[in-house]
């Protein structure tokens, strides 16, 4: 099934979850059965305060006590002692906070820690192998695709998410898959070069 | 002019310098190990919060601390602005500091930051520069809101324009942009008794030091500062460690814990700096044969709040009769810090569209017109071979005339410019070097990476000395601990410390050669480093390898120390850049092609970083060009973008093809690159836009909106 497909599935199936749990469609139906009533009695609530959070990343399972609106960037950089992606705006604005969860590159100081319970989040952190560097991070270090370096591991999981889809893009998918990355110290050629360099990335 | 000692002169023939070696810390830094400011945890941390006013012209009339104080997980807040001060209680611009709590979770600290009362009397501001120079604006600033500069003056400009063929009469101008580092502004200080360690994001740890220590009124050698890793500078970080820096270390002594305050992304752009605008309005006279002969400038910019905007103008060209006139404008707004080639972009622009237009008056190309008006051909003024070189390669003359006559919307041109640069070094910059009986190198110095490569520079330096590979090197720097070396500003960082690594590396090797002579029954004098080996020099039979050397060397490792000297750097440079764009004349979007640029810095000490250099300069440029605009509401004063997403900033699609020639001059030693190639591209991309659209943009950024307006311009 394409990528697409996926998404698109997964976002109808929020909406009805939604829909559910906020009883709009209990007060839609003209007739409602008691026990089903009962069940639709208003949205769960999380918080005030700290509350249990476990969030599986890089293949292990992380407890954590945090307050429902930490997001997974400050989560992991802050609880956790992963601070290999960088806070750059907490705006989703310049992606040097992107991971993969479930495979998607997401924003992750757009993204609630408590929402992404129960997915596979990977980040930065877990992508070597021990000294042995990802493809993609030893590409980076081969064509100087970084100066600060601290847009980097949002780079690098960007284009972890898009080889991972595509192993084979043209130019115009690259430049695409990594248009939500900004480097303010002007990498951007040889950080396509990088990617432009390794093919057929599979799934670790 | 060589250095006093010829052993320390640049080897002819380098092994490891001027190659393509891999930054040493590119490993750490893609493998998310490498800790920056922002990752730095210690026990105990408490994060600390910056209450800034929203206004850009306030008196403080009361600051009330006690919901703070009462707040989940507070355990200080204090005022920064205290209202009985009469030369203090004043906010000056939108993000200025006044008031900063500590917490032990960021989360309560930004709620702590909220429950702070600030009880503000909003004052009369002056943000816009056309009122303030019409006079229209509130009086703030005392002694005035526009402050004049002596005027300056060469020859005769009467009789040059009274000699001028042709004269031209235009307004020129660029934005204010703020720098927009990756990692924001922001400190961890960490008290013991009255010792302070700090982690900054700096690009001068021992310049910070010197700051903490005023700031704070206690000794420098009470003070440690690090900074392993930093996320970008760009001239931001160099010469203040910025209220933040002083807040938290305050913070930290009041709670007796380690605090940490690091910048959100409004606070960056409202209060760490910014590149002041520049306008000019220029009379020009050129001769028949494109001579300038008359150059009349009455400048100014806005430097924000008490702060001055200058620039060079005209840029570079020898004109002989010229006078110009400047005008600071304040504002309320932050106060400019350097950022990447401090005047010179916005020099080059004022100065290089009225060149292409003084050009077509003469009827002359730009390239030759350019010539005919540049200084003559030296080691530091190379334009004169630059540009005839460039162009051949760049095809410029497949450039049309000013205005693309193809049919159709998109439109191509091309434009050149010209840029220069300082550089150079000095010291103290100090090197130390020890060689250990296992063979390991570690060269160390109190200086810092801001990205620009140092590290790398470093171990190829040292390596190169010592006849062994980069990787056999252990460069130290980011710590004050490490001894007194360069600050990172100006360009200045290369041509500041490799002299001192150069010497301090065959000073260990000569100790390393006194040893091992013995071994070889050879004289010291005879022996070189080559290859992983100390051998005779041309004798490779009479030599052992590096590790067998060192094994000579005993228990206690050589040590010895260099500095600065003359006769290994120097300074100035110049460059040349050519850009090609489209310009969609129905959307009046632009597109940069591509971009060529020629670059001398002396000696090329490691080539890849170099080359990454220029591409990131090249992109900054493109950036000033047609996207980054400090834009400020033209009634409250307030920014209205200070974010990443309504400061543009060019992404992969926007990137053109960039071609990086290097134009080695390692007679001139190292001088430096940080800066050069970023000064100029904003003119060339501008000047191809005009190429394409035959209509004169004057001000940056070329927005969209500013193209299409201009395009009636050629009817």
């Amino acid at each position: 099934m394409a990528p697409k497909d996926e998404l698109s599935e997964s976002a109808k199936l929020s909406r009805r979850t939604f829909l559910k749990s906020t009883g709009v469609v209990s007060l839609a139906a003209t007739v409602v059965a008691p026990a089903e009533a009962a069940a639709q009695s208003g949205p769960p609530q999380v918080g005030p305060g700290e509350v249990p959070v476990h969030l599986n990343v890089n293949g292990r399972q992380i407890d954590l006590m945090i307050e429902p609106r930490v997001t997974l960037l400050d989560a992991l950089r802050m609880r956790a002692n992963l601070t290999g992606n960088k806070r750059g705006c907490d705006r989703g604005a310049c992606g040097a906070c992107t991971m993969l969860v479930d495979g998607h590159p997401v924003y992750s100081c757009s993204t609630l820690a408590i929402e992404v319970q129960g997915k596979q989040i990977r980040n930065v952190d877990g992508l070597a192998d021990g000294d042995k560097l990802h493809p993609l991070q030893q590409a980076f270090c081969d064509k100087d695709a970084l100066m600060c370096g601290f847009c980097t591991p949002g780079f690098i999981m960007a284009s972890v998410g898009l080889l991972e889809k595509n192993p084979n893009p043209t130019a115009e998918q690259i430049k695409k898959g990594l248009d939500g990355n900004i480097c303010r110290c002007g990498t951007f050629p040889r950080i396509f070069e990088a990617v432009s360099s390794v093919k057929g990335v599979q799934r670790a | 002019m060589p250095p006093a000692d010829p052993k320390y002169s640049w080897p002819a023939n380098p092994t490891v310098i001027g190659t393509h070696v891999k930054r040493v810390d590119g490993p750490d830094k893609v493998s998310g190990r490498a800790k920056y400011t922002f990752d730095i945890a210690r026990p105990g941390m408490l994060y600390g919060k910056i209450v800034r006013s929203p206004y850009p012209h306030a008196r403080i009339v009361s600051v009330d601390l006690s919901a703070a104080n009462r707040a989940p997980g507070v355990k200080i807040a204090i005022v920064w602005k205290d209202p009985n001060d009469a030369q203090n209680n004043r906010a000056m611009f939108q993000g200025d500091e006044v008031a900063a709590v500590a917490a032990d979770t960021e989360e309560h600290a930004i709620d702590a930051a909220r429950l702070v009362k600030v009880n503000y009397e909003v004052l009369p501001h002056v943000t816009e520069v056309a009122q303030a120079l019409d006079g229209t604006a509130p009086q703030v600033f005392t002694g005035g809101n526009v402050v004049p500069t002596q005027p300056q003056q060469t020859g005769d400009p009467a009789s040059g324009f009274a000699a001028a063929a042709h004269t031209l009469e235009q307004t020129y101008s660029t934005q204010v942009i703020t720098h927009v580092c990756m990692e924001s502004h922001g400190t961890v200080c960490e008290w013991d008794g009255d010792k302070l360690t700090a982690w900054i994001s700096t690009q001068g740890i021992n310049t910070a030091r010197e700051n903490f220590a005023s700031g704070l009124g206690i000794p420098q050698a009470d003070i440690r500062v690090i900074c392993q890793y930093m996320g970008g500078g760009f001239g931001s970080k160099a010469l203040s460690i910025g209220g933040e820096g002083l807040i938290c270390a305050k913070l930290a002594k009041m709670a007796n814990l380690p605090v940490k305050v690091m910048l959100d992304r409004k606070e960056e752009h409202l209060a760490t700096g910014n590149r002041p605008s520049a306008a000019s309005h220029i009379k020009a006279g050129v001769a028949a044969d494109g001579t300038i002969t008359a150059f009349d400038a009455e400048t100014w910019g806005t430097g924000g709040a008490g702060a001055t905007a200058g620039f060079p103008l005209p840029y570079i060209y020898q004109i002989a009769n010229r006078r110009r006139t400047h005008k600071d404008v304040f504002t309320n707004t932050g106060q400019q810090r350097p950022m990447r080639a401090p005047g010179h972009p916005q020099g080059s622009f004022n100065t290089e569209i009225m060149m292409d237009e003084l050009a077509d008056l003469a009827k002359m190309d730009p390239v030759e017109f350019r010539i005919k008006n540049l200084p003559p051909l030296a080691p530091n003024a190379m334009w004169r071979s630059y540009l005839p070189e460039g162009a051949a390669v760049f095809g410029w003359d497949k450039r049309h005339p000013t205005g693309d006559t193809a049919p159709g919307p998109i439109k191509t041109g091309m434009g050149v410019s010209i840029n220069t640069w300082g550089g150079g070094g000095r010291g103290p910059s100090q090197a130390h070097c020890e060689i250990a009986s296992d063979g390991g190198v570690i060269m160390r110095a109190g200086t810092q990476d801001l990205g620009t490569g140092t590290r790398t520079l470093v171990a190829v330096i040292t390596a190169d000395a010592l006849g062994l590979q980069p990787w056999q090197v252990k460069p130290e720097i980011g710590d004050t601990l490490y001894g007194v070396s360069a600050l990172s500003g100006g360009s200045t960082t290369a041509a500041s410390i490799s002299p001192g690594i150069r010497v301090a590396a065959v000073k260990a090797l000569d100790a390393l050669k006194e040893k091992v002579a013995p071994t070889l029954g050879a004289d010291p004098a005879s022996l070189v480093a080559l290859g992983g080996r100390i051998q005779v020099k041309d004798d490779p039979s009479k030599g052992i390898s590096w590790t067998d050397a060192c094994k000579q060397i005993g228990p206690q490792p050589i040590a010895v120390d260099g500095d600065w000297v003359p006769g290994l750097s120097s300074s100035t440079t110049s460059g040349v850049q050519f850009a090609e764009v489209t310009v969609d004349i129905e959307t009046g979007i632009v597109r940069v092609k591509r971009v060529l640029v020629l670059q001398d810095c002396g000696l090329v000490v490691s080539r890849l970083t170099a080359e990454s250099q220029c591409y990131g300069g090249v992109i900054g440029s493109l950036n000033f060009a047609l996207f980054e605009d400090r834009i400020l509401d033209r009634n409250t004063g307030q920014m209205v973008n200070p974010n990443m997403e309504w400061y543009l900033l060019a992404g992969m699609s926007d990137i053109p093809q960039i071609e990086v020639r290097l134009k080695d001059q390692p007679e001139r030693g190292v001088i430096g690159l940080g800066e050069p190639p970023t000064v100029s591209t904003a003119a060339a991309i501008a000047l191809a836009v005009r190429n394409a659209t035959g209509a004169t943009v004057r001000s940056l950024p070329l927005t969209p909106k500013k193209i299409l307006e201009s395009l009636p311009q050629k009817a």
